[in-house]
C-alpha cells in the first residue's frame, strides 16, 4: 500500500494529486494554511509549476487555486493519489488505472493503437528501462513508450487486491 | 446634515480577494481617508456614508483568513476587534468561493458583535449558472444574508436597508455551534468562567475572548486580571503538551467542518465549477515557455505607459511651471520685496511646489496601470511566475513590478509596495529600490559621459552604472534579509483569484486617491526638504547664492575631506547636497557653482574622467531625492526604516565610490 509520505520536490509535477494527510511542523505555513481551508483531508491537485520552477498552482477542489512553494508541500505528508507516469512515486509492480491522456487527438489515436485508454490497468515491472515498458494487466500484454508519451499518461493509484 | 444623527461605526470585514475594497469604494464615494494603522506599514482606510437618520462611518479592515493572527494585516483586523469592537460587522464573501470565506465569517459571529453578511459577485455567479440558496445561509448564520454585485452596484440598496434594521435593532449574533474536542472545550469553559468573574467590560462574547486570549503569547493587552492571565498561560501549557497540532491549526479544523457543511448546503448539488475562461488564459500567460515572454512584453508596456506617457506631461508641466515663475518675478507685487524674501518665494516656495506637481501625472498613471494589472488579476500571476528569482531574497514576486519600475521613478515605486502581501516585503523593497536607476539619474549620467568621453564608450559607461544599480539591489536585498531588517518572512500561500474585467471606476478612483494622498502625506515633506536646500544655499543674504561663502558652500567644504579619497571636489559635494532635493537639478546646480557659461569646458579642466566615473557612481547609490525619502517615510511610518535607507544609501555610495577610486588609482588610472 501506498502510505502518507513527504513527497520529495522532484515529484510534484503537472496533473499530480495528493491527499494532505498532516500539513507539516512549520507553524506558520500550517497555520496559514489551515486557515485558507487547507487541511488534512484535502486533496491537491497540481495545475502547473511555474516556468522558473520552485513554486506550483494547485486546486483544492473549492474553484479556486492557490500558488505554493514546492518545498511547502514537500513538508507535509501527503498520499499521492494520481501522477504523471513518469513521476518516481510510480512503483514498481503496483497495480495503476489511467485517469487521463493528456494529448492531442492524434495521440489518444496512437495510444488506443497500442491498448492504452482511460480507466485502462497498468503495471511497470521493470524500473529504470528506456523505452518504458508497460504491462497492461487486461490484456496481459506489454507496451513500450517513449518518455515524452509517458508523461502525458496520468495514472490513478488504486487498491489493488494483490497488494493487500 | 442632520445635526442629531448618531454615528455608527461599521467594519468591513472579508478574506483577501472577495471585493471589499469595491463595495467600500461604492458606499463611501469621494468621501474616503486613508492611513496607517498605528506603528505598521498596513494602509487603513475609512469613509462616511449617511443612512437614514445615522451616520455611519465605515472602516475598511485589510484582508485576513482568521483572527489568530499569521500576517500583519490579520494582527490589525484581531487587535481593532479586540480593542475597539465595532457596532455592526459587515462581512463580504465571494460567492465563488464560499468555503473559504465562511472560515472568517464564522470566526467573526463567534464574536457576538451584531453582524450583516453580504455576499458579493453573484453576477459572475450567476453567468456560470450557480445558484445559491442564501436562506439557509441566512438560517444557519442567524443573521441577514445579502446577495450583491458591488461591480455593478446591484442588491446595494438591499444592503443598505439591512445594515440600516441592523443599527435600529441590534442584535447579539447567536454564537454558531462548532464541536471542538473536549479537552479545549473545557480550556474555553474554565477562562470563559474566569473573564465572567473578572471585571472586564466588553461588548465581546467571553469565549470569544478565551479563544484570542489562548492563541495570544500576551494576554495583558486585553487584561489586566491576574486570574485570567494565569489560567491562560496554565491552559497553554497544558495544550501544548496534549494537542498533536497547534491550537489555531486545530480550531480551524474545527471551523471548516462546519464551513464545508454549510457551503454545500448552499451550493445544494450544483457541482464546483470552475471558470472557464480563467483556465484558458492561464493556459497562455502561465504558459511554460510563451509565459515568460509575454510578462517581460507586458512589463515593457506598463513601463512605457507610465513613463512613456507621463515624461511629456511633467515636461509639460515644468514649463507650466517655469513661465508661471518668471511671470510672478515680474509682478510688482513681488517686485517690491526685498530681494532674499524674492528668492524665497521663487527659488523656494515656488520651487518646491513644482516638484511636488511634477510627481503627481506619473504618480497617477502608476497607479492608473497598476489598479489595471492588480484588479485584472494579472498581478497574482505576475507573483507565480516571478516568486522563484525573488524568493531568494525572501520578496514576494510582485516585489518585482515595484523594484521594475522605480527604473523610472523611485517615488511611485516606494508607494506601490502597498500592494506587496507582507510587511517583510514592504519594508525590504522600499529600501531596495532607491538603488534603482531613475531616469532623473539618468538625466545627470548623460550628460557627465558626453562631457568627458567619447561617443563610443559613454553607453557602455551607462550601461555599467545600470550593472552597477542591479548589483547593488541584490547585494543590498542579502544584506538586509540577513540582518531580519523587515522581520521574519512570511510563508508563500497565495490564492489566484480568476480573471476579472476591472472597473474605469475603481481603477479611476484609486489613481485620483494615490495623488491625493500623496499631496497630504508626502508633500509636505518635500517641501521642507527643499525650503532646507534652499536656506543653505542662500544664506547668509550677502554673498551670490550657491557660492562657496553660502552654508551649503562651507558645507562642502567642510564635507571635503570625506569625499576627497572618492576624487570628489567641494564644488560636486555642494551638487550632490542639490541632488537630495531632486537629481534633475545637480547639472542646473553644477553651472551655478562652477559659475560660467561653459559648464563642459570647466568641468572637463577640473575634473578626471576617474573622478567623474565616481561622482556617478556616488549619485546612482546615494539617497536618491528627498521625495522618495517622504515617500519611504509615509509608507513605512517608521523613522528607523527611513534612517536605515537614508543611512545606508549614503554608506554604500561612499565606499562603492571609495574601493572604485582608490583601485582605479592603484592601477595606474586618472
Amino acid at each position: 500500500m501506498i502510505s502518507a509520505q513527504h513527497i520529495p520536490v522532484s515529484a510534484l509535477l503537472a496533473q499530480s494529486e495528493c491527499i494532505i494527510r498532516s500539513l507539516g511542523s512549520n507553524d506558520k505555513t500550517s497555520q496559514r494554511l489551515a486557515q485558507m481551508g487547507i487541511l488534512p483531508g484535502t486533496h491537491l491537485l497540481i495545475i502547473r509549476v511555474a516556468p522558473l520552477g520552485g513554486t506550483i498552482e494547485v486546486n483544492d477542489g473549492q474553484g479556486q487555486s492557490f500558488a505554493l512553494r514546492q518545498q511547502e508541500v514537500a513538508a507535509m505528508a501527503c498520499e499521492p493519489v494520481a501522477m504523471p507516469l513518469v513521476s518516481e512515486l510510480v512503483v514498481k509492480g503496483e497495480t495503476y488505472m489511467i485517469r487521463d491522456l493528456c494529448g492531442g487527438k492524434t495521440f489518444q489515436q496512437r495510444m488506443a493503437v497500442v491498448g492504452l485508454q482511460k480507466g485502462g490497468l497498468i503495471q511497470i515491472r521493470e524500473a529504470g528501462v528506456k523505452p518504458i515498458q508497460i504491462h497492461l494487466v487486461d490484456t496481459d500484454r506489454q507496451v513500450s513508450l517513449g518518455k515524452g508519451e509517458a508523461k502525458k499518461i496520468i495514472v490513478e493509484v488504486i487498491n489493488h487486491e494483490s497488494n493487500s | 446634515m442632520n445635526p442629531t444623527a448618531e454615528p455608527v461605526t461599521i467594519a468591513l470585514a472579508s478574506i483577501p480577494n472577495s471585493g471589499k475594497t469595491t463595495l467600500f469604494n461604492c458606499l463611501t464615494g469621494s468621501s474616503q481617508s486613508t492611513g496607517n494603522w498605528p506603528g505598521v506599514s498596513v494602509e487603513k482606510k475609512s469613509g462616511i456614508f449617511p443612512l437614514g437618520e445615522y451616520i455611519v462611518t465605515l472602516i475598511d479592515l485589510p484582508g485576513a483568513y482568521a483572527l489568530s493572527p499569521v500576517t500583519e494585516e490579520e494582527q490589525v483586523v484581531r487587535d481593532y476587534i479586540l480593542n475597539s469592537p465595532p457596532d455592526i460587522i459587515l462581512n463580504v464573501l465571494d460567492a465563488g468561493n464560499l468555503q473559504r470565506g465562511l472560515g472568517l465569517t464564522l470566526q467573526m459571529a463567534a464574536s457576538a458583535l451584531p453582524m450583516v453578511v453580504a455576499v458579493n459577485m453573484m453576477d459572475e455567479t450567476r453567468r456560470r449558472g450557480i445558484t445559491l440558496d442564501l436562506k439557509a445561509l441566512a438560517q444557519h448564520l442567524g443573521v441577514p444574508v445579502i446577495e450583491i454585485s458591488a461591480k455593478t452596484g446591484e442588491g446595494l440598496p438591499d444592503l443598505k436597508e439591512a445594515l440600516y434594521e441592523v443599527i435600529k435593532h441590534p442584535e447579539k449574533t447567536r454564537i454558531p455551534h462548532i464541536s471542538c474536542p473536549p479537552l479545549l472545550e473545557k480550556a474555553f469553559f474554565q477562562i470563559t468562567e474566569a473573564i465572567g468573574k473578572s471585571s472586564i467590560d466588553t461588548r465581546l462574547d467571553h469565549t470569544f475572548l478565551a479563544m484570542r486570549m489562548l492563541e495570544a503569547e500576551n494576554q495583558n493587552q486585553w487584561t489586566s486580571n491576574e486570574k485570567v492571565a494565569a489560567l491562560t498561560k496554565k491552559w497553554q501549557r497544558h495544550l501544548k503538551q496534549s494537542l498533536h497540532t497547534s491550537f489555531p491549526v486545530v480550531c480551524a479544523g474545527c471551523r471548516f467542518n462546519a464551513a464545508r457543511g454549510l457551503a454545500m448546503e448552499v451550493l445544494g448539488e450544483q457541482p464546483i465549477i470552475e471558470d472557464k475562461l480563467s483556465r484558458r488564459l492561464d493556459h497562455i500567460f502561465l504558459h511554460r515557455f510563451f509565459g515568460l515572454p509575454i510578462f517581460i512584453m507586458l512589463m515593457f508596456l506598463l513601463f512605457q505607459g507610465v513613463y512613456g506617457l507621463g515624461a511629456p506631461l511633467q515636461e509639460v508641466l515644468s514649463v507650466a511651471f517655469d513661465r508661471a515663475g518668471s511671470w510672478l518675478s515680474s509682478q510688482i507685487m513681488v517686485l517690491s520685496l526685498s530681494a532674499g524674501l524674492q528668492s524665497f518665494l521663487l527659488d523656494g516656495i515656488w520651487q518646491g511646489i513644482a516638484v511636488v506637481t511634477s510627481f503627481l501625472p506619473i504618480i497617477a498613471l502608476f497607479f492608473f496601470f497598476m489598479s489595471l494589472i492588480e484588479d485584472s488579476g494579472y498581478m497574482a500571476r505576475v507573483a507565480f511566475l516571478m516568486d522563484r528569482l525573488m524568493h531568494r531574497l525572501g520578496l514576494d514576486g510582485k516585489a518585482f513590478i515595484s523594484i521594475l519600475l522605480g527604473y523610472g521613478c523611485n517615488v511611485p515605486a516606494v508607494m506601490g509596495t502597498r500592494i506587496l502581501t507582507s510587511n517583510y516585503s514592504r519594508i525590504l523593497t522600499m529600501l531596495l529600490i532607491p538603488f534603482t536607476l531613475c531616469t532623473a539619474r539618468l538625466q545627470i549620467f548623460v550628460f557627465l559621459t558626453a562631457i568627458f568621453f567619447t561617443s563610443t564608450i559613454a553607453p557602455w559607461i551607462i550601461l555599467s552604472l545600470y550593472g552597477c544599480s542591479f548589483v547593488a539591489v541584490i547585494l543590498t536585498g542579502f544584506v538586509l534579509k540577513l540582518f531580519r531588517i523587515g522581520g521574519a518572512p512570511e510563508p508563500f500561500i497565495m490564492e489566484i483569484p480568476p480573471y476579472r474585467f476591472p472597473t474605469l471606476r475603481s481603477v479611476g478612483l484609486r489613481s485620483w486617491y494615490e495623488m491625493k494622498d500623496f499631496l497630504f502625506r508626502a508633500a509636505p515633506l518635500i517641501m521642507a526638504g527643499v525650503l532646507l536646500v534652499w536656506l543653505l544655499s542662500h544664506m547668509p543674504t550677502n554673498v551670490p547664492p550657491a557660492s562657496a561663502a553660502t552654508w551649503a558652500g562651507q558645507l562642502g567644504q567642510i564635507l571635503a575631506p570625506v569625499f576627497q579619497p572618492l576624487g570628489i571636489g567641494w564644488q560636486e559635494t555642494v551638487a550632490l547636497i542639490f541632488g537630495f532635493i531632486a537629481k534633475e537639478i545637480v547639472v542646473g546646480s553644477l553651472a551655478v557653482i562652477y559659475g560660467g557659461t561653459d559648464l563642459a569646458g570647466l568641468m572637463g579642466s577640473h575634473i578626471t574622467q576617474m573622478q567623474s566615473i565616481s561622482f556617478m557612481i556616488f549619485c546612482l547609490l546615494y539617497t536618491p531625492c528627498v521625495a522618495t525619502i517622504a515617500a519611504i517615510w509615509s509608507e513605512s511610518r517608521s523613522l528607523r526604516i527611513t534612517l536605515i535607507s537614508l543611512v545606508s544609501g549614503l554608506t554604500i555610495a561612499w565606499l562603492t565610490s571609495f574601493i572604485f577610486y582608490q583601485s582605479g588609482l592603484l592601477f595606474g588610472f586618472h
